[in-house]
């Protein structure tokens, strides 16, 4: 169980989050501008609030981003350019990047989990944007961290491989009993994804529910006037 | 469009500085005969004073980028009391002038120094160790702002990436901070090393004799002293030569690089800190302070003596700053004229085709002075005006003319960002409604303005400090304030000198922020 209370100001935007995410997949939803990406850098640990984060029993809030249990994936530059793919993730096991065969065993697994074998010797550089994101994902696996925030990763993506990466993380966060979060934009996305939904609406959390909900929304829900913006009425 | 009427002046400025600097150049050569070349080329006197520039930049260069290194990773991951005191400090000690500096160095090391009453021994100063304390002095912080100027390039996801991997900082350092700084670095070494290379005044002041000359020096003696212009013109040669192959060798070492485009900037984000970085954080910010901060501390000391105000009052003090002000207000406005030709010129050739690889010509043809030693250009331009039939008295001229090249690299760097950017975004409203000339100025001016102000007040400031060429001619009416410190230093009265170079220093801030807050319409902090 992932819970939070937290309190962020920055110019006029004020912000005050609230919710309690069970394991599993749950979206956030929410029109540009409402603070989605702020909650994910709060829990991040990028930026700074007020209040508290709590998983398992454990206060996160106090610490820094690489002691927190999560692993972010973010839109872009989830790579470092001047390391190869194999280089890429082994930084995920050892910042030194000097493994044991255990390790090296185990970067090996996550590239065939992303199915980027051959592609370990080349450089970011080289990759196709959905490559590069399949990189950052077997870096995800190695680092074993339970929470996985996802910031619209895949938004740049076509619409094929889009899903694909969507199945990819919707099965991996069941195998590995994963709290994963994912900003997205498309309602289609989340129904997906499956799990909850999240709306945020200027920094609040308004509705939260299952994702199901978001093929046949009652017709006072909140997300209504969400989905009257994002998208027209079929 | 480029040769239209409009860009006349333009042409007409970067013309009338072209001309004069090749015919200062022809003039030189024309006293040179290659045959007795042999003879200098035997001469073991050249090779050593060769060798220890050599030696001296190559030290002056490797120990200034070696302190800056640790100090600006220290200065960029950490927040402490007092960094922003020290990066201002960094500031003014690369604008303070080489005499003014020179004077702290020999107050805090020289003969019955600070050092020589804190230690009970004397600081071999005169020589290698103080002409490497000055270089370090000046240099240093230069590079400590080029590393950090590095360091905003480096995409804020890699930050971000490394706070979330928990990189340590000298995995940071290693894997991303290392990564965008080696390229930088050969350019920067390159820059320090031609700087001490054709120092002038640090190694004439601290020299101490012709056991550790620079050709520069070497030079400024075989025209003062000898009068050998034959002689001259083979060592500026030499140098041009020495100069121009140091960067060929350096730029083929430049290693190619990786890099994405995202820039996103956005909060400082916390590494991983160990006791180990924060001893060398701690370490490189003492080793710092204790090279920077004493001579400024003996610059402003004799503030609070009674002898200041007793050197107010000598004439010859308010006399020497009258010349530096004559020279350095006309020299510094030559130096934007020259600038903003060459800017008009190449924002008209850039972005048209072809015209790209000549805007970029132009630009460089601002930074013949780097190549070609100030020095040789005065003597060529002397001679000149003697081939023409006009006598030593307008050695003004030489020197208005000498310091405005000499600023031009920098007056460049000041203006060309702004002056591009505005070509690049208006270019092509501007054909469209044919805004030229001075409509075009009327109507960027509010944009350009403080370029133009810090490239002004950079050349001033540059003239102002300037001991090279004025110590060349050094005849009457050219007495400015720091030869009149240079007289000082030479005959000991290190007090009294003391006295000059906070004047000196004043002139140069009032100055400063005149001209800033006169044509850069605002305040400037330094």
């Amino acid at each position: 169980m992932l819970s939070f209370d937290l309190r962020y100001r920055w110019q006029d935007f004020q912000a005050h989050y609230q919710a309690q995410l069970p394991l599993g997949v749950t979206s956030i939803l929410g029109a540009s501008g409402g603070g989605k990406s702020t909650l994910l850098a709060l829990l991040g640990g990028y930026i700074e609030g007020q209040g508290s984060i709590q998983f398992e029993g454990q206060e996160l809030l106090s610490l820094a981003p690489y002691e927190r249990p999560i692993t972010t994936l973010f839109q872009s530059d989830n790579l470092f350019p001047q390391l190869s793919v194999w280089d890429n993730i082994a930084i995920g096991l050892s910042p030194s990047r000097s493994l044991s065969d255990e390790q090296k065993h185990k970067v090996h697994w996550a590239l065939e989990q992303v199915q980027l074998q051959v592609y370990a010797d080349k450089f970011p550089d080289q990759l196709s944007g959905g490559q590069a994101q399949r990189v950052a994902i077997a870096r995800v696996l190695v680092r074993k961290k339970p929470i996985l925030l996802l910031d619209e990763p895949f938004s740049a993506l076509d619409p094929k491989l889009r899903s694909d990466m969507l199945h990819l993380i919707k099965d991996l966060t069941h195998r590995y009993q994963w709290t994963t979060l994912m900003v997205t934009h498309s309602p289609a996305d989340a129904m997906l994804l499956g799990g909850q939904a999240l709306l945020l609406e200027e920094g609040r959390v308004v509705v939260q529910a299952d994702a199901k909900i978001l093929s046949e929304i009652p017709p006072d829900s909140p997300f209504n006037r969400y989905l009257h913006i994002s998208m027209p009425v079929k | 469009m480029i040769f239209s009427s409009h860009l006349r002046p333009a042409w007409l400025g970067v013309a009338v500085y072209l001309v004069i600097a090749g015919a200062a150049l022809v003039a030189l050569l024309g006293y040179a005969s290659p045959s007795d070349w042999g003879r200098y080329l035997a001469d073991p006197y050249t090779w050593r004073v060769v060798r220890f520039s050599f030696t001296q930049a190559s030290l002056s260069a490797l120990l200034s980028i070696l302190l800056a290194i640790p100090m600006a990773s220290c200065l960029f991951h950490r927040r402490f009391i007092g960094r922003q005191t020290l990066l201002s400090l960094f500031a003014i000690s690369m604008v303070v002038p080489t005499i003014v500096a020179i004077l702290g160095i020999v107050v805090v090391y020289g003969r019955n120094s600070w050092f020589t009453s804190l230690f009970g021994v004397s600081f071999p100063l005169y020589g290698l160790g103080g002409i490497l304390l000055a270089h370090v002095f000046f240099n240093m912080p230069l590079a400590v702002r080029v590393i950090l100027q590095a360091y905003q390039l480096i995409p804020d996801a890699q930050w971000r990436l490394a706070s979330q991997l928990g990189l340590s900082r000298w995995h940071v350092f290693r894997l991303i901070e290392w990564h965008y700084l080696k390229k930088n670095l050969p350019g920067l070494f390159l820059l320090i090393f031609m700087l001490c290379f054709s120092g002038f005044a640090v190694v004439l002041s601290l020299g101490g004799g012709p056991r550790s000359s620079t050709l520069e020096v070497a030079i400024y003696q075989a025209l003062r002293f000898e009068f050998d212009l034959n002689k001259a013109s083979y060592l500026s040669l030499l140098q041009v030569f020495i100069c121009s192959l140091v960067a060929l060798a350096v730029y083929k070492l430049v290693p190619a690089i990786r890099q994405d485009v995202s820039l996103y900037q956005g909060a400082r984000l916390l590494m991983r800190s160990s006791r180990l970085a924060m001893l060398v954080d701690f370490g490189s910010l003492i080793i710092v302070l204790l090279w920077i901060l004493p001579p400024f501390i003996a610059i402003f000391a004799p503030i609070v003596t009674p002898l200041f105000w007793q050197t107010l009052w000598q004439s010859d003090l308010w006399w020497s700053l009258w010349h530096s002000v004559r020279i350095a207000l006309p020299s510094g406005v030559l130096a934007l004229l020259i600038g903003l030709s060459i800017a008009a010129l190449a924002r008209a050739l850039r972005w048209r085709r072809g015209g790209d690889g000549w805007a970029q010509k132009l630009e460089q043809s601002g930074n013949l002075v780097l190549m070609v030693p100030s020095l040789v250009l005065a003597t060529g331009l002397f001679l000149m005006f003697r081939n023409i039939g006009i006598s030593i008295k307008h050695a003004y001229w030489i020197v208005v003319w000498v310091n405005a090249v000499m600023a031009l690299p920098f007056v460049l760097r000041a203006i060309m960002p702004t002056v591009y950017q505005q070509e690049k975004r208006f270019r092509h409203l501007y054909e469209q409604m044919n805004v030229v000339g001075l409509a075009r100025l009327r109507m960027e001016w509010s944009q350009i303005r403080s370029a133009v102000a810090q490239g002004l007040a950079y050349a001033v400031l540059l003239s102002l400090g300037d001991l090279g060429v004025v110590a060349l001619f050094g005849s009457k009416g050219l007495e400015t304030l720091p030869m009149y410190l240079y007289q000082l230093i030479g005959s000991y009265r290190v007090e009294q000198g003391a006295c000059v170079a906070v004047v000196l220093i004043l002139l140069c801030l009032v100055l400063f922020s005149l001209i800033n807050r006169l044509i850069g319409g605002r305040r400037v902090v330094v």
